[in-house]
């Protein structure tokens, strides 16, 4: 219940901050009667009126008897998991594709209870193949990064 | 009868040799992208589409390609939940009801083959369907101005609350975030940049791939973190792969009617697939009464959900076809593959584009058929794919999500905002909130305040022109019904309960 009304009330700051940025969206000059301020603002006083109801009558969250409780193992879990995937958009083109998902791919088969040996040998192989697949016979272009020195 | 006429030349379109082979990588693709856990129908097209782009795929051939991956995304889900017992979505609970105590009887084969089977015949109930109404509709649509747009698409949103979930407040706010989600960057009427921040990366709003990418395969990874454990045995696919005749005829009669049921759901916008089945297994539960065996593995309990859920999808694609309003998370995300190839579902799609119309309803046919007949050869390595490991294969949807991401645009920025749209998506998942409203919402947004611009410059300025034609006023009527089921739903409850209070 708490969790809730701390997301609302989150929300409802978040839906306050919006509404003032998008106070001063006016047209230049328009034929219509309706600028590009309208619509939005009514979304957030909707979303506002909701999230308010919400405050007041939160409604209980629903665990199913497999939904294990959150610990702060598994919210420490999460959050390494969180900063790997932005260390991999952060080196995604710098390192390249290749590079990048490995470095990231490994210690994130080991978060999710994989060993040293095989994670680092899947995860390799995956980078590699994965490369040729969509860049060389799908035609989607991924980064080379540090790599470009063997294409030519 | 012209319609049979274009029928015709749909399957022209789907029976050329290339479309074929695409199709048959389809339901391929699909089927092991359905298996996989923290993969569904929703992210699995999704994935898809900025690679069809790439690919060049003529956009009939596209669309076909995502209607394959679509069905074999739903056939794998089957799979997950009649081996594993572990439903791979909301619509695929039904399922394990009865599919898994079959598979544990030794079955599993002939429960999986029936399954599509099942599918197969609902798929067909509804594509008949499709063939007789959605011409009709889409003549009468014709007649839909911007005012009658935007109050159908109010009623879109409302029906999702109305029928959706216990908390359709939840609903209700999932849907408002996708539709204020639509609203950044630059307005295409005016030229003013919204919520953009100053940032390059938004002008063009955010991407639709991103947004599905992130609320739905990046979340899910998270919430695999939380799952360690493996439950289930895989129960082994062993002895006959094919159901015989005699067990296709003692369910005709429950296919034929959960059929027509499933076309119905479908077609209503927000009922979609997970109702239709809910409604067609407790309807047959209740039909079969004593004689059945309903929860430990009766025929019926399985093939009734299936049916509903395969004609459920192909009803859900004629308000997405003829009026260019998605009723359902999947459809949304094929709306967003169309407007890629510059297509606008609609009214006029079926005068302008009649091949990708029908190509795509031929191609339903075909795929359903490819994958009762893949079935028998393919099922041993389908089931060895449900026992790779956590550790092994979430690494690999992570780096495929992100080369998905990548391909549209290029930019490591899009990267981040799927990060960012993901662990929002987890703290909503975690919350309660239903994800797939936030997509609707976003696919509709844009629409939304199109239509009701235009509407009120007709108008000039003038609210009246929203409730001025009798379409609008029986639509606004059909909106406060559906704004009330919950409420009457809430009231109903609390005075039942009431009642067993006072009788206690």
């Amino acid at each position: 219940m708490l969790v809730q009304r701390v997301f609302a009330v989150a929300m409802l700051l978040v839906c306050l901050g919006l509404a003032v940025m998008a106070w001063p969206y006016q047209a230049a000059f328009s034929y219509e009667p309706v600028g590009p301020r309208a619509f939005p603002l009514l979304m957030l006083a909707l979303m506002g009126l909701g999230l308010i109801y919400m405050v007041f009558r939160p409604s209980p969250v629903v665990h199913s008897e497999d939904d294990p409780k959150l610990d702060r193992e598994t919210l420490t879990k999460i959050g390494l998991c969180v900063v790997l995937l932005l260390i991999f958009a952060g080196t995604f083109e710098t390192l390249g594709f290749i590079l990048s998902s490995t470095l990231i791919g490994i210690p994130m088969a080991r978060l999710y209870g994989g060993r040293w040996l095989p994670s680092i040998v899947i995860i390799s192989l995956m980078s590699v193949g994965l490369y040729l697949l969509f860049d060389k016979a799908m035609d989607v272009p991924l980064p080379l990064g540090l790599l470009d020195v063997l294409e030519n | 009868m012209d319609t049979f006429g274009y029928l015709g030349q749909g399957f022209g379109v789907a029976l050329s040799p290339y479309n074929l082979v695409t199709a048959l990588c389809g339901t391929l693709i699909g089927t092991v992208v359905g298996l996989l856990p923290g993969l569904g129908p929703i992210n699995g097209v999704a994935l898809l589409i900025p690679i069809a782009f790439a690919l060049g795929l003529p956009p009939e051939s596209a669309l076909i390609l995502l209607a394959a991956v679509y069905l074999g995304c739903e056939y794998g889900g089957r799979i997950s939940s009649i081996l594993l017992n572990i439903p791979g979505e909301a619509s695929t609970v039904m399922t394990t009801l009865d599919g898994y105590p079959m598979a544990r009887k030794g079955l599993a084969g002939v429960a999986l083959s029936l399954s599509a089977w099942s599918s197969f015949i609902g798929a067909f109930i509804a594509t008949c369907g499709m063939v007789l109404f959605a011409p009709l509709l889409a003549k009468w649509a014709i007649a839909f101005g911007p005012a009658e747009y935007f109050v159908l698409m109010v009623f879109a949103i409302v029906c999702l609350g109305g029928m959706a979930g216990d908390w359709p407040l939840k609903t209700f706010i999932a849907a408002l975030i996708g539709l204020f989600l639509a609203c950044v960057g630059i307005d295409a009427n005016s030229g003013v940049y919204r919520f953009t921040g100053d940032n390059i990366h938004l002008t063009d709003g955010i991407q639709f791939v991103v947004l599905v990418l992130g609320l739905f395969s990046i979340s899910e990874i998270l919430l695999l973190l939380e799952k360690t454990h493996r439950g289930q045995e895989v129960v082994k696919a062993t002895g006959r792969m094919m159901f015989n005749f005699k067990e296709a005829s003692a369910v005709f009669v429950v296919n034929i009617r959960c059929g027509l049921l499933g076309f119905v759901m479908g077609v209503l916008p927000g009922a979609g697939a997970t109702l239709a089945s809910a409604v067609a297994y407790m309807t047959e539960k209740r039909l079969a009464g004593a004689t059945g065996k309903f929860g430990e593995g009766d025929m019926r309990g399985l093939a009734a959900p299936e049916t509903a859920i395969g004609a459920s999808a192909c009803g859900a694609l004629v308000p997405m076809l003829t009026l260019g309003v998605p009723g359902s998370g999947t459809t949304a995300v094929m709306i967003g593959a169309l407007s890629l190839y510059n297509i606008t579902p609609g009214p006029l799609l079926f005068q302008q584009q009649p091949d990708i119309v029908w190509g795509l309803i031929a191609s339903l046919f075909i795929a359903n058929i490819m994958l009762v007949i893949l079935n028998i050869p393919m099922i041993r390595i389908f089931t060895r794919i449900l026992s790779v490991p956590n550790w092994a294969l979430v690494p690999v949807i992570a780096i495929i999500t992100a080369i998905g991401v990548y391909a549209v645009h290029a930019t490591t920025f899009d990267l981040f905002l799927m990060i960012g749209i993901g662990i929002f998506g987890y703290i909503l998942r975690k919350l309660d909130f239903p994800l797939s409203p936030v997509l609707l919402g976003f696919i509709l947004g844009g629409l939304m305040e199109q239509n009701l611009r235009r509407a009120l410059s007709i108008s000039n300025g003038a609210l009246e022109i929203l409730w001025a034609s009798p379409i609008t006023l029986g639509v606004w009527v059909l909106t406060a019904l559906m704004l009330l089921m919950p409420v009457l739903r809430i009231w109903r409850k609390r005075s039942a309960q009431r009642r067993a209070l006072a009788d206690a």
